[in-house]
């Protein structure tokens, strides 16, 4: 057992990274699955009338607008709710009265699905974009200093030298390591 | 008079820039350094014919001009003195002449720190590019957006004064002039990339010439944006900061790709690499800018703030067209000098860091843009209307940030070239468990589901991390470990984390409810009473505001209020917000209800941690100021790596000094 807490061991070295990988599981699971209060039918209406678009606004919720019409689709989204209608549902009447551009979300499926899908794509192409240049770095032969080139700095050095105090820190760290 | 006056500065401006162009031009093709360093008279006249012209519309403003149709249609003798003052970039054509001024006084600003070295070839170019900038934007004012047009005013004529919602708060004096600063700020840096790849010194000078340009432009870009969703909290009234809003999303779009360029420009000045994505991300960051007024001044897009529709559509989105292909043509024509030998060793480095960074800017911006311009796109093609608002960006922006986050928490501790994972073993478990404790604070103080946790638990982490460089570059060289670019950008750090937990916190528990209620009777919600006094009407000049006095847990009365203004018949409401550290009580009227016993509508928007936007938005300022104030000078001979080894390292570390 003592060899396992002996400095310089796995479980030395890795010890606290596991107690600390355990302790943030623990909280992350008591943050996702503990006693959330269940939306009130007033959160429900707001979070529904943040993705209704204001009919005659430009550019609104439902929620943010203060328009008369938008004030009488808040009521009304509560009497909806009100009667057991689901977050879909509602939004799918809005859709149906006014057109599909009354919703904030858009849709996806057709064009609008492009909206979703092309973030994704341009993300991955990104990532595929570093992998390759970093395989091409990978396989370049790496730069060596030769004893010439180690000469070549230290005369440079020996003409210039500077008694200033150059500090010994190359990675701007200033830890002692 | 004012008119008069107004035309000359604009037309003194104009020849100064066209002329300027001219000469400088011809100087530099035919290489006259004699004529290439008369530059600085145009600047001064260029600046001179801006400054003529602001202070001629504000004059035409202040004594109410109304000969002068901008103020015939923006001022009023109702309005008071200081949105008065502030109407000048509260529309169209006057915001250009704050564009105008300000572009004139960087250009003197550059020419005068630059005013030794005028003659040289960068130097000239870039001057010659920005001159090239302001003809743009004077020809702006001499054409399609003429703030000095003639209107001649019936007897007993008054103006409608500015749009309501402009003249209700006092940021709107210091939120557009911030962002204008930062906007057209930018314009230095892309005027010396493009004198680099002219002149084809695509080195290292031109980027060290104008870092702290770049900084300055950022950090007041940084200030505008959250002025100005500070503004939209105080006057909009519907309990919110950010709306995703095109003109949001205009001014966010050069601040990511800013970002971006701030990071990637450091992995240039060490290892001399990235040149091409350098250039490329400043001048998109240029371009933004134009796209960004297009996007705001054209009425292109329905929003909220495009309160103005005008014809310089067309000219703004052709410039932006000339800066994109140029910039691509020049780029294209430099290649061969563009093309850096260096390589990088390792992603789990500093400069790798900088490079995920750079994807993860890079699709945040591409994610606002595609959002931002897609319904037009749409329509444009198919016919069809949609809309991409809150839901969306917030959806597809929230991975990103909490990616953001993480990186924000490793990368300040990597090394250049290469690390282990022993190094980040050792460098990294403070700030994580310092995560790890935020997010056991948050649970226990009532935090709950998996996102708003692990945002808190990352941004914990990233603020160990900033801690931790700051205290070992205060342990290393006292009082001066907190200013320089890399301290400086910590303390900035800090400031973003501050502002990411605020946002996540305060949209992850944002509780809005509509109360009707009688004259004495109070409302529960999310843990705050709210007892409704009673009304009070105020006459002001320009309005009459129907106050509603609402106490909030005993305090106040708090008075949110709705406006009615003389001219023009839109109620516009004022929200009245009680904050405290821990959360933002904000309340606005939706309806009174007259002769029903004084009944009134309000809506009750409680958010946790609001006020840390602003103090976070204050910490960001700050920290530019930090890295901008000059730091300890490095000796040039110190090595910034780890030197190359002789032989194949037998260890990986590539710490070892």
């Amino acid at each position: 057992m003592s060899s396992l807490i002996a400095k310089g061991s796995p479980l030395r070295r890795w010890g606290p990274w596991i107690a600390l990988f355990v302790v943030a599981v623990g909280v992350l699971s008591i943050a996702t699955f503990g006693t959330l209060s269940a939306p009130t039918a007033q959160d429900r209406v707001t979070t529904i009338s943040n993705s209704v678009k204001c009919p005659v606004c430009s550019g609104e919720s439902v929620a943010a607008s203060n328009a008369p019409a938008s004030q009488e689709i808040r009521r009304q989204i509560a009497e909806q709710v009100q009667q057991g209608q689901t977050d879909e549902e509602i939004r799918s009447f809005y859709a149906a009265k006014y057109g599909q551009g009354i919703l904030l979300t858009p849709s996806a499926s057709g064009v609008n699905a492009l909206v979703w899908i092309l973030p994704i794509v341009a993300f991955a192409i990104g990532i595929a974009a570093l992998a390759i240049v970093f395989r091409r770095w990978s396989t370049m032969p790496a730069e060596r200093a030769t004893d010439e080139d180690r000469e070549l700095v230290d005369s440079a050095l020996r003409a210039e030298a500077d008694d200033s105090d150059i500090d010994n820190d190359p990675h701007g760290e200033g830890a002692s390591r | 008079m004012n008119l008069a006056l107004g035309r000359a500065g604009v037309t003194l401006g104009l020849a100064a820039a066209v002329l300027g162009v001219i000469t400088v031009g011809y100087g530099l093709i035919r290489k006259r350094p004699d004529l290439v360093r008369l530059s600085r008279w145009y600047a001064a006249l260029v600046f001179l014919g801006g400054f003529v012209a602001a202070c001629a519309m504000e004059s035409a403003l202040i004594t109410r001009d109304f000969t002068v149709k901008y103020v015939a249609e923006n001022g009023s003798t109702k309005t008071p003195a200081l949105y008065n003052f502030a109407t000048m970039w509260g529309a169209l054509e006057g915001s250009i002449i704050l564009w105008a001024l300000i572009l004139g006084g960087y250009l003197v600003a550059v020419v005068l720190k630059f005013r030794k070295r005028l003659a040289d070839p960068l130097v000239g170019w870039a001057v010659l590019t920005m001159l090239i900038v302001c003809v743009f934007f004077f020809g702006l004012m001499a054409g399609p957006a003429n703030p000095f047009t003639g209107f001649s005013p019936p007897a007993g004529f008054d103006g409608p004064g500015p749009n309501p919602l402009l003249q209700n708060n006092l940021l709107m004096a210091f939120h557009p002039p911030m962002l204008y600063l930062g906007y057209v700020g930018f314009t230095v840096p892309f005027a010396f990339a493009i004198a680099a790849l002219v002149t084809g010194r695509v080195g290292e000078g031109w980027l060290l010439a104008t870092r702290r340009w770049t900084l300055i432009a950022w950090g007041f870009l940084t200030v505008g944006i959250i002025l100005g969703s500070w503004w939209s909290y105080e006057v909009l009234g519907w309990g919110g900061y950010w709306a995703w809003d095109p003109v949001e999303n205009a001014s966010l779009l050069p601040w990511l790709t800013g970002t971006a360029y701030l990071h990637s420009v450091l992995v240039q000045e060490r290892r001399g690499m990235l040149r091409v994505w350098n250039i490329s991300l400043l001048c998109a960051t240029f371009a933004l800018t134009i796209l960004g007024t297009w996007i705001t001044r054209s009425g292109v897009l329905e929003s909220v703030h495009a309160f103005t529709t005008s014809s310089i559509g067309i000219a703004l989105i052709s410039f932006f067209a000339l800066i994109v292909f140029s910039t691509v043509g020049l780029i294209g024509w430099r290649g061969d000098r563009l093309r850096s030998p260096g390589r990088i060793d390792s992603p789990l480095s500093r400069e790798g860091a900088f490079l995920a960074n750079n994807v993860l800017f890079a699709a945040f911006a591409f994610v606002i843009l595609l959002g931002t311009l897609f319904p037009l796109a749409v329509e444009a093609l198919n016919d069809d209307r949609v809309s991409v608002g809150v839901p969306y960006f917030n959806r597809m922006t929230m991975p990103i940030g909490l990616t953001l986050l993480f990186l924000m928490a490793i990368a300040p501790v990597l090394p250049w070239r290469k690390a282990s994972a022993e190094l980040l073993r050792h460098r990294l478990i403070w700030p994580a468990w310092i995560g790890v404790g935020s997010m056991v604070f948050s649970v226990v103080v009532g935090a709950r589901g998996f996102i708003p946790v692990l945002a808190f638990g990352l941004g914990g982490f990233a603020a160990g991390s900033a801690g931790r460089q700051i205290a070992l570059a205060t342990r290393r060289q006292g009082w001066r470990g907190f200013v320089g670019r890399a301290n400086g950008g910590m303390v900035v750090h800090l400031g973003v984390i501050i502002i990411a937990m605020a946002f996540a916190a305060s949209s992850s528990y944002v509780r809005q409810a509509e109360f009707t209620l009688t004259p004495g009777q109070s409302a529960k919600f999310a843990g705050h009473t709210l007892v409704y006094e009673g009304q009070n009407r105020k006459q002001e000049s320009a309005k009459i505001v129907d106050q509603v006095l609402i106490r909030i847990d005993g305090t106040g009365p708090w008075a949110p209020s709705l406006n009615k203004f003389a001219n023009g018949n839109q109620t516009i409401g004022t929200p009245s917000v009680r904050s405290t550290f821990k959360d933002d009580v904000a309340l606005s009227v939706i309806d009174i209800r007259d002769g029903e016993n004084g009944s009134v509508t309000i809506r009750v928007t409680v958010q946790p941690l609001i006020i840390w936007l602003w103090i976070g938005g204050g910490v960001m300022a700050f920290g530019t100021l930090l890295a901008v104030f000059p730091g300890r000078r490095r000796n040039p001979l110190d090595a910034v790596s780890a030197p190359l080894s002789m032989e194949p390292p037998k260890e990986p570390t590539g710490v070892t000094p």
